[in-house]
């Protein structure tokens, strides 16, 4: 039960004294500090951190995280973000000892069971992906992207050619286009139709011997399939350009359909996504990255190979761009990704993307009528609908929805995004929600569209806070307690 | 010379495609520009949180960005209007943003540019011209 | 399967209401020739015991720090978890929610990176934190990328050899791209020398990156090569270990502009690797360059105390191809860890457990240069770790032999570092006995071959 008396700062508990010993006396000869170290490095005292008791420490962080929501509390459809549930199995099986304890530069010889299961990773990846090459070294999906784009640098450096641009459909997430400027291209927006889709007439007329990649999302932000894709793969082909996938949404098509069946040369996975995270507040993720075999060779290193029964860390190939992290990579969440993959099969793969689209079709049916959907009837995994008729008729906005929703209960959707909706409401139901709760849902935004605009306007009313002020915290930043 | 403290009339200055506007004066034989940005574009950027200066002393192009404001989730980059040495900032103007929506015109001036070539004022609107634009936009 | 609701009436139910017959009318938009014809080739789903099972037997092949004594380290290090960190971080609330887009419903979250931001900020003495990037690895090279945008230059970064070698092989990848030199100079004493290193920081160096302790544990000069880098115009980015801050001076105080971690000490176990924790703080006039997530203060319209994100304008989501930086996930369940574990040490557990890792590493270096076979590689001062030189250079041999023995004696530096073939690096913490010490020395002086 939520304690609502404090939401002090750990550093308002404090008192010079408190505090917890936890190690025990020193066993070996103690020497004077100021003999073994230069005076001048050392700090006359520790830093200033606060002094607090264990229970204090407990009880603040406790308290802290009843004033979150979360999968494990409620409904959080919060599109393009893929919150289904997150298997306490695959919490446990991935902090066994074994695993939990290993050092990055321990000898081969006694990681053999890390690297089956690294290896077996790589190689179901690259099977779902249709693409067989595969890096599990990106720590996010924003850094599997711009590993994929300085893997194409590489590749047309090697190639002598001298291409400098890449391509991005204007509805595509932020970070596609930041991630082409840091791999040194430029970015050229490519405009959506009406319908959502590429606008290939522009796309056509921005393709040149230039382009490097084309970047898609597919299915696309708005949740749905672009048919003219395998079209738009034989003409950047044509050009000698790369396609890349963003595989944020393959929630939708496990099983079903392969990137590199469908035109994608590269594509990366958001495993804290699509197998189940968890999203732990922000992060960590993973963003491991599959390429077609030609391109096997930029990979960053290490990637795990397999010698017979044994499992080794491949130094690092010639053309490999190098790294772009330290150590592995965020192995905790490949671990999690492993069981749940274990879990599912090849079967059980390919029905949580039927039950991911089936749940956000069904909720589309739900919603179209109060909520338009400009984009069609049919989704993917997640669909958008706008609230701009509402904003027009009665004032209400996308994020008064959104914000009313946590007072019923719900997590928001994702609203204003993407960027080509006026008054986005991004909905991502998951498959791992039941027909009651999307019914409930779905009852609970109808009647909210019925209330009026004055409530909605400061909604929530039953939270601890409300409708805070950014404009306060961007033009006189706080990031930091201080005691005065 | 204009003194300062004159009530501005908005009416006699130039504008520019993307909503800043130009007062000029003559001086030691050239032409110096005032330069802000208008009261419909601060209008459309609700509330501002941040804004970047340029250095003075700058060459900068017209057409060139040279500066930044920002409202909470979005930014809106300055185009310099005219061709020129940028020779003065309103440095207490990223303290005061308020400024900006208060006395566009006047107090909310951002810097001041001697002109190297007049060419693009030409290109520039009257207040009638400029005012139908804003209609169509907003 | 295990996580799915529908049953066949539900399924039923649900088709008529969307007005298609079979979920396969669901995926029409995909066409016939676009889609996978059969099965994907992976093995049969495992319930829950079986897989309990696959992954206990392969947890059990490995041997890990728990089974062996550990003086591995490098930058991934075998620190004490207290376990409060466990128990806090493991609740769902912390770690099934994400990013906090509703303050209303993320103030636990958004009040624990404030936290995690202002405990940073007084650990490394630098005016502004973010709330955390991927590792130590992407902050250096983030850290490096808003050096090249604050002072507009882009010909040269100037690293030390004794910045961690996969730090500066991150750094290449990053830089070929951009046009930008990486300068690398030699430390055959084990540190750098800072003249040898203000002869190749010129007018277009955007930064000079040090590690202070070093990747072999040494303590560098950072106030003088600071002063190399700000009358060069350049800026000084410190690596710093957090635990050495219990004992050494705070990067703030040393000069740095940028200070950046591997936070995975703060609490967080080694796993090979990662999630780990990059941590970044630096001076107030660099913050609208500053990479990531920042939560900052605000009052909601009761006017109560809150928490948001903030500065937001500087992020991909906005910025797009403008951005600075493309980071948009960050690690904030491991940020909370580092928090939860800052606060249970507090400033006397820091200095205790920053005081054990020094005396202890210094025995380590003492008992094992007791054999003659055995020399520290560099006279320069060192805190938790050390590198030690093989007279009889049979490094690899060695280690195995010690690793069979049960201990995990050190890393190898040749991989990086051709020319020390014949040295490896020892860490100890505080987590380490004088039994297991002495057991270390042991089997190092019999060679490998008995305990």
């Amino acid at each position: 039960m939520r304690n609502q008396t404090s939401m002090r700062l750990i550093f308002e508990l404090s008192r010079s004294g408190r505090g917890s010993t936890v190690l025990p006396p020193l066993d070996v000869p103690e020497q004077h500090v100021q003999d073994l170290l230069p005076p001048d490095s050392l700090a006359d005292a520790p830093p200033p951190l606060p002094e607090v008791a264990e229970p204090d420490v407990v009880r603040h962080f406790t308290n802290l995280s009843t004033l979150n929501m979360a999968v494990d509390t409620h409904y959080y459809p919060l599109g393009s973000c893929t919150m289904k549930y997150n298997p306490k199995r695959n919490e446990r099986l991935s902090s066994l000892p074994g695993f939990l304890h290993l050092h990055p530069y321990q000898d081969e010889e006694t990681l053999q069971g890390l690297l089956q299961v690294l290896f077996e990773l790589q190689q179901t990846l690259g099977e779902i992906a249709g693409l067989p090459a595969v890096t599990l070294q990106p720590a996010a999906g924003a850094h599997g992207e711009l590993t994929a784009l300085m893997i194409a640098a590489a590749y047309f450096r090697d190639l002598g050619q001298q291409r400098t641009k890449v391509l991005a459909p204007d509805s595509a997430h932020g970070t596609n286009p930041a991630s082409a400027r840091m791999a040194g291209f430029q970015t050229v927006t490519v405009k959506s139709t009406r319908a959502g889709f590429v606008d290939v007439d522009d796309l056509r007329a921005k393709l040149d011997d230039s382009v490097a990649v084309f970047m898609i999302t597919n299915p696309n932000t708005l949740g749905l399939f672009d048919q003219q894709m395998s079209q738009i793969a034989d003409w950047v082909h044509e050009r000698g350009g790369l396609i890349y996938l963003d595989g944020a949404n393959m929630n939708a098509i496990l099983g079903i359909a392969r990137p590199g069946d469908f035109g994608a040369d590269m594509m990366h996975y958001n495993p804290h996504k699509t197998f189940s995270g968890p999203h732990g507040g922000g992060g960590p993720g993973a963003g491991p990255v599959c390429v077609r075999r030609h391109l096997g060779d930029y990979l960053p290193a290490p990637v795990v190979s397999r010698h017979g029964d044994r499992f080794t860390l491949e130094k690092l190939p010639p053309k490999s761009i190098g790294r772009v992290r330290s150590f592995f990579g965020n192995v905790g969440v490949l671990l999690r990704a492993y069981c749940y993959l274990c879990t599912h099969g090849p079967d059980g793969l390919r029905r949580v993307s039927e039950n991911a689209v089936l749940n956000a079709n069904y909720l589309l049916s739900r919603v179209k009528h109060f909520l338009p959907v400009p984009q069609g009837d049919r989704c993917m995994h997640e669909f958008v609908a706008s609230a701009s008729k509402l904003k027009k008729e009665t004032g209400v906005t996308a994020m008064d929805l959104a914000k009313r929703l946590l007072d019923y209960g719900f997590h928001a959707p994702t609203v204003y995004f993407p960027l080509t909706v006026p008054e986005a409401v991004m909905v991502e139901p998951t498959e791992t929600e039941s027909k009651e709760t999307l019914d409930a849902f779905a009852e609970t935004l109808f009647r909210i569209t019925g209330e009026t605009a004055e409530l909605l306007h400061e909604a929530p009313h039953s939270t601890l806070i409300s409708r805070p002020d950014e404009v306060q915290a961007a033009r006189k930043p706080v990031m930091r307690w201080t005691s005065e | 010379m204009q003194k300062e403290g004159i009530t501005v009339n908005e009416e006699q200055l130039l504008y520019s495609s993307s909503h800043e506007w130009v007062r000029l004066r003559e001086d030691e034989g050239g032409k110096v520009a005032t330069i802000g940005i208008s009261a419909f574009a601060v209008q459309q950027l609700t509330d501002l949180v941040f804004m970047e200066l340029p250095e003075v002393g700058r060459q900068i192009a017209a057409g060139e960005e040279f500066g930044e404001v920002e409202s909470v989730k979005a930014v809106s980059p300055l185009y310099s209007p005219v061709d020129g040495e940028i020779i003065a900032v309103n440095s207490e103007l990223p303290d005061r943003l308020e400024t900006l929506g208060d006395d566009p015109y006047e107090k909310g001036w951002i810097m001041k540019v001697r002109l190297t070539d007049e060419s693009s004022l030409a290109r520039l609107m009257d207040y009638s011209a400029y005012q139908k634009q804003c209609s169509e936009e907003g | 399967m295990s996580y799915l609701f529908n049953t066949p009436e539900d399924l039923q139910q649900m088709l008529e209401a969307i007005g298609v017959g079979s979920i396969d009318d669901l995926f029409a938009c995909i066409p016939p020739s676009l889609r996978l014809d059969r099965p994907l080739q992976l093995p049969p789903a495992m319930g829950e015991l079986e897989l309990s099972r696959h992954m206990s037997a392969l947890a059990a092949s490995n041997r890990c720090a728990e089974d062996t004594i550990c003086f591995l380290g490098g930058g991934s290090y075998d620190h004490f978890i207290p376990a409060v960190v466990d128990a806090l971080a493991s609740r769902g609330e912390f770690y099934t929610s994400y990013t906090p887009y509703q303050p209303e419903v993320s103030q636990g979250n958004l009040q624990a990176m404030f936290e995690y931001q202002t405990m940073v900020c007084q650990l490394t003495g630098m005016d502004v934190s973010n709330a955390s990037l991927y590792d130590g690895g992407s902050a250096a090279v983030e850290a490096v990328l808003m050096c090249l945008s604050a002072t507009r230059r882009d010909g040269n970064v100037v690293v030390p050899a004794s910045v961690h070698p996969e730090y500066r092989q991150i750094l290449e990848t990053y830089l070929i791209n951009l046009g930008t030199q990486l300068v690398t100079v030699p430390t055959d004493d084990g540190v750098v020398d800072p003249d040898a290193l203000a002869a190749v920081v010129n007018d277009r160096t955007a930064c000079v990156l040090i590690q202070h302790p070093n990747f072999f544990g040494c303590l560098e000069q950072v106030e003088a090569v600071g002063r190399i880098a700000h009358d060069a115009g350049a800026l000084l980015v410190q690596a710093f270990d957090p635990i050495s801050l219990g004992l050494l001076k705070r990067p703030g105080d040393l000069g740095a502009d940028i200070a950046i971690a591997e936070g995975q000490s703060l609490g967080n176990p080694m796993i090979f690797g990662g999630p780990y924790l990059g941590i970044m703080a630096c001076r107030d006039q660099f913050v609208r360059r500053l990479p990531g997530r920042i939560a900052g203060q605000t009052t909601d319209r009761r006017g109560r105390r809150c928490w948001v994100l903030t500065l937001q304008t500087r992020e991909q989501h906005i910025r797009r191809d403008k951005a600075t930086s493309n980071i948009c996930t960050n690690q904030g369940l491991i940020a909370v860890r580092a928090a939860i574990y800052l606060s249970v040490l507090g400033p006397q557990g820091l200095r205790q457990t920053a005081e054990q890792c020094l005396q202890k590493a210094r025995y380590a270096m003492q008992q094992i240069a007791a054999s003659q076979r055995f020399e520290a590689a560099f006279a320069a001062p060192t805190f938790k770790e050390f590198v030690v030189r093989d007279t009889e250079d049979r490094v690899t041999q060695l280690l195995r032999d010690s690793c069979q023995h049960g201990i995990l004696a050190g890393v190898p530096l040749g991989r990086w570092y051709p020319q020390w073939q014949d040295a490896f690096l020892v860490t100890v913490t505080e987590k380490r006995t004088r039994s297991e010490i002495d057991a270390l020395a042991k089997v190092l002086a019999d060679g490998g071959r008995a305990v």
